[in-house]
């Protein structure tokens, strides 16, 4: 008889057992009305636009500046969106330069213009083939996280070679106290190429580490290679004879003291990733990255008050001409050991968004069979999600992982309900752990 | 309470007022958080609506000439940058209607440059977008046309630097750079000026007509294939 029972149960489309299952569903989902809703919304946004566009025009007035004339004195730079491609042609003469052809009509000149416009062209290139390289179906910037890296290190890279486009001013601007420039091109030309190599690597193991991956054996090789460059950095401008320039050695004292401030919390968070768990490396990663920073601080603005002004020039013209180690490795090796052991933000909810309410989940799930509830379309994992129905399906729920096994998206749910579970006895126990 | 309970207050305290969003349409329980990236295309429509009107207003005022003369003082001039100086001297709010041709132009290149960006990182340009992601390159180079072609026009000293750096990285091009420095730019060196009437036909004719026609293209298709949801 129980039997019987079941099997009229199982029987979808019967009365009292709809087939939709979830919210209420169409084909067609009705939209926002374009009026009033719609509408209201977009003028809001077209009136503060508006209103930002006269409040620039009314009081940052362009610039004009004298006619043109033939004999150019001031740096020249095109506007900002252009500076990436200056950047390009200015960095292109490391290429080498010949003529194919010469005296023939076909004569084609290789200088680094041609370089510079080849440069330009290659991200552009990029992006007409991207939809037909990309072909799989993850749109989720967390959930892709090597097209999310190398989008982070294209932009990165735009905001370097833009830098690089206004090398004559740098190069003015920032000089060792003997007046030479202090960052040499040479190393404004590997900024063109290691921060975004840095960004990118990072953003990968942060968004993996987003998505629930342990990340501890990306992270290894990762920050104990930087360490290890960090370390071969230091020990270069210190042992070999020419590291450390005439100029610079008097100021030994203070430079080895701003080396073990930016050195010192890289090796920390190397030996913490190493020896201790995930939770207690983040925490020293954090204590080693704060440390630093404040030391670092502390020492930039007490420097100049304890000894002559000249030796913050000088510990100055040790790190910047090595920015791309000294500086960023350890700011990109501490940070991404922080990201790369952290907890990822959100539980369940992140995961459970993905559903797309196929319902395949209810139709193998067997408390909605025998379960009274279940006639009214009862679904244990919907109803738990949205707190419905006074918990019932939160406490029915066998965990027997069925529905997990059919879900297309891969969902986990019974996990999600057993931790569900655990919430409410943690808030029982809180609460001094009282029955009802 | 989590964060992401927090952000969802916040969006549903400030719905009261607006319109129902995606997140509450279909029921879900997280919000995404980059809705509010998904009005760029829109912002960068609007700063072009705003560049054709006011554009249309300077045409009145500009005089596309950048030959250069002696003006009585001894000092060089030109046609083009002498009625840049009555539009912002002496024409009624002309420095104003120029000031927001200068800042909407600012606005739209960076309001497509980051659409760009969003499209990417949702993964918006993926089967069946890919047309319309190739439609939305052309664009984004057509408006950086747009801002290069708009920088020349005033015939200033910044003018006459961009116009050289795009000379030279024309004639750079193999074999028929120089043809193509010819074709862009009327004279191979800028002394001439003639690259200013060039570059205002190329900014207030042959680009608008191009990118008003793939711009209709651009949203039509989104039109038909709707916006490219994340979920």
């Amino acid at each position: 008889m129980e039997i019987e029972r079941v099997k009229e149960k199982i029987l979808e489309g019967r009365p009292g057992f709809p087939r939709q299952y979830g919210p209420q569903r169409a084909d067609h989902q009705p939209g926002i009305p374009l009026f009033p809703q719609e509408a209201t919304r977009d003028l809001v946004t077209i009136f503060l636009l508006t209103a930002i566009m006269f409040f620039l025009s009314a009081f940052v007035t362009p610039f004009l500046g004298p006619a043109r004339s033939p004999q150019l004195s001031e740096l020249i730079v095109p506007d900002w969106y252009l500076l990436f491609s200056w950047g390009l042609l200015k960095v292109a003469d490391i290429f080498p330069q010949f003529t194919l052809g010469g005296g023939t009509p076909l004569k084609a000149v290789f200088n680094a213009a041609f370089w510079g416009d080849l440069l330009s062209g290659i991200p552009i290139i990029a992006l007409l083939v991207l939809p037909f390289l990309d072909r799989g179906r993850e749109t989720r910037p967390a959930k892709a996280p090597i097209r999310s890296a190398v989008g982070v290190a294209g932009i990165a890279s735009i905001f370097t070679s833009s830098l690089y486009s206004i090398r004559e001013v740098v190069a003015q601007r920032w000089v060792t106290p003997n007046g030479a420039a202090l960052i040499p091109d040479g190393t404004m030309k590997w900024f063109f190429i290691i921060p975004p190599v840095l960004v990118g690597l990072t953003t990968y193991i942060a968004l993996r580490r987003l998505a629930y991956q342990p990340m501890r054996i990306w992270l290894l090789p990762y920050v104990a290679g930087l360490t290890l460059v960090v370390g071969a950095q230091v020990a270069w401008i210190f042992f070999t004879p020419g590291g450390l320039g005439a100029e610079a050695k008097p100021w030994i004292g203070p430079i080895g003291i701003a080396l073990f401030i930016v050195f010192a919390p890289m090796v920390v968070t190397t030996f913490a990733l190493m020896r201790w768990p995930e939770s207690t490396a983040r925490k020293v990663s954090t204590w080693a990255g704060a440390l630093g920073l404040i030391g670092f601080l502390a020492f930039y603005f007490a420097l100049p008050v304890v000894t002559k002004p000249a030796a913050l020039g000088w510990v100055l013209s040790v790190l910047w001409p090595n920015m791309n180690t000294l500086v960023f490795l350890p700011i990109f090796g501490i940070l991404t050991a922080w990201m790369g052991t952290r907890r990822p933000y959100s539980s369940y909810e992140y995961l459970l968004n993905e559903c797309y309410q196929c319902g395949k989940c209810h139709t193998v799930c067997p408390v909605t069979k025998v379960e009274d509830d279940a006639l009214g379309g009862l679904n244990l994992v919907y109803n738990t999600f949205k707190k419905q129905h006074d918990g019932v399906p939160l406490w029915t729920c066998l965990a027997c992982d069925a529905c997990s096994a059919v879900c297309p998206l891969d969902i986990q749910y019974s996990d999600y309900i057993l931790e569900e579970r655990a919430k409410v006895h943690a808030k029982m126990a809180a609460d001094g752990g009282q029955k009802e | 309470m989590p964060y992401a309970d927090l952000t969802r207050v916040v969006v549903e305290t400030d719905q009261r007022q607006l319109p129902r969003s995606h997140a509450e349409k279909y029921e879900l329980k997280t919000i995404w958080y980059w809705y509010p990236l998904y009005c760029l295309g829109g912002i960068s429509f609007v700063a072009f609506i705003v560049l054709t009107i006011t554009g249309i207003l300077l045409g009145f005022f500009y005089v596309p000439d950048g030959r250069l003369e002696i003006s009585a003082s001894g000092d060089l001039t030109n046609p083009a940058w002498r009625s840049m100086l009555i539009i912002m001297n002496d024409i009624p709010f002309g420095f104003i209607i120029r000031g927001m041709h200068h800042w909407a132009a600012h606005i739209m290149i960076a309001a497509v440059f980051l659409h760009m960006c969003r499209v990417y990182f949702t993964g918006a340009y993926k089967k069946p977008r890919e047309l319309n992601w190739l439609l939305g390159v052309v664009l984004l180079l057509l408006t950086l046309a747009f801002g290069y072609s708009g920088y020349l026009l005033p015939a200033n000293n910044l003018s006459e630097g961009a116009a050289n750096i795009g000379i030279n990285m024309s004639r750079a091009s193999p074999v028929i750079g120089d043809q193509l420095a010819r074709l862009l730019f009327g004279d191979i060196n800028t002394l001439s000026g003639v690259y200013i009437l060039r570059f205002y036909w190329l900014h207030v004719f042959i680009l608008p007509l191009v990118v008003i026609g793939l711009m209709v293209l651009h949203m039509g298709l989104v039109w038909l294939q709707g916006v490219a949801e994340p979920h």
